[in-house]
């Protein structure tokens, strides 16, 4: 599955919201969100800007770190080992994807699924995702310490690129949105994870690195919208509450559904995210992600 | 009743939908171009029913989207149901959308343009048996034969496209005014509603062959609708409409008892059936859609002269469904289905049929009674329920300011 990344947005941050915008629409019948909050130079949002400059930092360490665990258990042949390592070398990934996407190419070797390809042997489906196939699927390290010391290499391209990345603050705005519309789009589904069933640890990291974007924005939005910010975090507290329910243990259960379109009987023996769950969540995930998709309009951004 | 029926099943066969009649909703903003062809229009939303119930002429295409309501308790209940009315209402009579900064996203999906035409546009809201479970605290309140659709004899209900909380029927000229509209009433309630099926088709309203009636017709070739309750408001009140005497839940009245029923249709099979069986499944002539032994589509098949079955067979489709008895009068139902076509099967046959839909005042006098008649007709080879459900249509907004399931929810 590709993603909708905000590369575009990168050419279209210089352009500063132009004074007529919000005026010129006399004859229209507009109603309510016309108005613009601040600007992209509005000192609040710069210092949520420079704010997540830093987290993204931060999570791009974290990265390499935690990958670099789980790709030498990969390398030195241990299965149970390398399988643990998996889903936490994904969580900081799955905080920043959307700001990871704007470093070319780096989505497509790192994370890229099997639907991209003709088939799981093709030499260019690589990633994490090839080695959860070799791990889970083919039940072995065999094979695999290749595509451990690319995604190793792939992910020190991305630090490199992360570190000469400023963030548009548009990216930032609209990152919220996108982290959790990949949730309902693609972990939901448990399309994401299908081999080792470990959708809601990428599921939860997406939804913390959305509410680390608003919780840098709160001043801002607190400002310009401060209705909107209440819905938006009444939103993150009820998916929050639905995420708790399905801890276990350091993380969460495995993503057992019922009818799953990839069948594990080997890892789900049983039903654990039940369909009134699921139901529940795509709602709550698809309301927040409307009111998400307001944000970068509220702070003037575009 | 849940046993007796549980051996039975229903064909939506010949016979739907009222033919042609005239406008029967006051308001419905119906114009004619000099030349006299009739002008698309917006139907109106208020009135003691739904509109788009009733609306004449059934539009040429449907679609109904069954939902799961995630909505916690009963304020977020009437809010959901407030949001749809106002989002409805404006739909139907085109108001204007909203322009927004270009640093938001447009409120529409702009694929109707900056200024939606009218399109004759008509969304109904009906509400399934399990709203009234222990979520909402509305047990009491629900309409006394509303339950769970019944795995019927015949059925392969596929429980992923049957049942459901709440029933959107979204009907008009075109393809994409329905999209459109579906796309905007799910926008508006994303957070209280999530989709649980789908289906939708279209209905020619004139029929290639027909001779005057615009009757549709179905996917096995025949004229659909011929024989339907018309417009008559009289008959309407008799046959369609909850009253306020029945024995029912105050609120039920002015609604309406909605049930849907998914038949595939064995097109491969039927087509292979020589005319003269098919015809004598049917009960009528396949390129005229008269009945049997008589000229005309609309011409009055005369059951009572035949009783031996010499013209029409006595397990004819339209016999059975309408034996033209004063004694199965009252089992009259107003049909409002359409033809559904959705890709092909394992087998490479092309899965089509009809989306059977029928409103009436009592399931058990009408489509539970009609469905029993035909139990057993030569038809039930041809055609295989595969979903659909029992829900009951709300009763209109009457007036500006009131909201859909108002009196559900007071």
């Amino acid at each position: 599955m590709r993603r909708a990344f905000l590369i575009v947005l990168l050419a279209a941050v210089p352009l500063a919201l132009a004074a007529g915008c919000g005026d010129d629409g006399a004859d229209a019948p507009a109603t309510g969100t016309s108005a613009t909050g601040p600007s992209p130079d509005d000192a609040l949002v710069r210092a949520a800007v420079a704010g997540y400059q830093e987290y993204v930092a931060e999570q791009t360490d974290q990265i390499v770190a935690r990958t670099t665990v789980f790709t030498d258990a990969v390398r030195a042949g241990r299965l149970a080992a390398a399988r643990a390592a998996y889903a936490p070398s994904r969580e900081p990934w799955e905080r920043i994807e959307p700001i990871a996407g704007l470093i070319e190419a780096s989505d497509g070797a790192v994370d890229s699924r099997v639907d991209a390809f003709a088939g799981p042997d093709d030499p260019d489906f690589t990633g994490w995702h090839r080695l959860e196939y070799i791990l889970w699927e083919q039940g072995t390290t065999a094979g695999a310490a290749r595509f451990a010391s690319r995604l190793d290499r792939d992910l020190a391209a991305l630090r490199a690129g992360v570190s000469q990345l400023e963030i548009p603050p548009a990216a930032m705005a609209l990152g919220a949105s996108e982290l959790i519309q990949e949730v309902s789009a693609g972990k939901i589904t448990g399309e994401e994870d299908r081999y080792s069933k470990t959708d809601l640890w990428d599921f939860a990291a997406n939804v913390e690195g959305a509410e680390k974007i608003i919780e840098l924005l709160d001043p801002a939005l607190q400002k310009a919208d401060p209705e909107l910010l209440a819905r938006i975090e009444s939103g993150f507290d009820d998916l929050d509450a639905s995420l708790e329910a399905l801890e276990e243990g350091d993380g969460y259960v495995l993503f057992c559904q019922e009818n799953d379109e990839y069948p594990a009987p080997d890892l789900c023996p049983r039903t654990t995210v039940t369909q009134a769950r699921i139901d529940t969540m795509k709602g709550q995930l698809a309301g927040l992600s409307e009111d998400l998709a307001l944000v970068p309009g509220v702070l003037g951004l575009s | 009743m849940a046993e007796s029926i549980s051996r039975r099943r229903f064909l939506a066969g010949a016979g739907v939908l009222a033919a042609g009649g005239g406008a029967l909703v006051a308001g419905c903003a119906e114009g004619r171009s000099p030349a006299g062809a009739r002008q698309p229009g917006f139907v109106a939303f208020h009135g003691r029913h739904q509109t788009g119930i009733a609306v004449q002429p059934s539009p040429a295409q449907g679609l109904m989207a069954s939902f799961t309501v995630l909505a916690r308790d009963r304020a977020e209940l009437a809010g959901m149901f407030r949001d749809l009315t106002d989002e409805i209402a404006g739909l139907m009579s085109g108001r204007p959308l909203e322009v927004r900064d270009p640093a938001y996203p447009p409120v529409d999906s702009g694929i109707l343009g900056p200024e939606p035409a009218p399109d004759d546009l008509s969304v109904v809201v009906s509400v399934g048996a399990s709203l009234f479970d222990d979520r909402h605290g509305l047990a009491a309140r629900r309409p006394r034969e509303l339950v769970e659709m019944p795995f019927l004899a015949n059925d392969r209900l596929d429980p992923d496209r049957s049942h459901g909380d709440l029933l959107l029927t979204v009907q008009a000229g075109h393809a994409d005014s329905v999209i459109f509209a579906l796309r905007q009433l799910m926008r508006r309630t994303r957070r209280t509603l999530t989709l649980r099926w789908v289906i939708d088709g279209y209905n020619r309203p004139s029929a290639p062959g027909g001779r005057g009636t615009g009757s549709p017709r179905n996917l096995l070739g025949f004229l659909d609708g011929t024989a339907n309750l018309a417009t008559d408001p009289t008959l309407l009140a008799r046959h369609v409409w909850v009253s306020p005497a029945d024995d029912e839940p105050a609120w039920t009245a002015g609604g309406s008892y909605h049930a849907v029923r998914i038949i595939r249709m064995l097109v491969e099979f039927w087509d292979r059936a020589p005319l003269a069986e098919q015809e004598a499944i049917m009960g009528r002539h396949k390129a005229s859609g008269a009945p049997l032994g008589a000229e005309h589509e609309t011409d009055v098949p005369d059951f009572a002269s035949d009783p031996e079955g010499a013209v029409t067979p006595l397990d004819a489709h339209i016999r059975l469904a309408n034996p033209r008895t004063r004694a199965t009068d009252r089992n009259l139902i107003l049909r409002r289905g359409f033809s559904y076509t959705r890709g092909y099967d394992g087998a490479g046959q092309l899965d089509q049929g009809l989306a059977f839909v029928s409103y009436q005042r009592s399931l058990e006098h009408g489509f539970l009674a009609v469905q029993k008649r035909l139990t057993g007709e030569p038809l039930e080879e041809y055609i295989r329920p595969e979903g659909g459900g029992f829900f009951f249509a709300l009763p209109g907004v009457p007036s500006r300011g009131g909201h859909l399931a108002e009196g559900l929810l007071a």
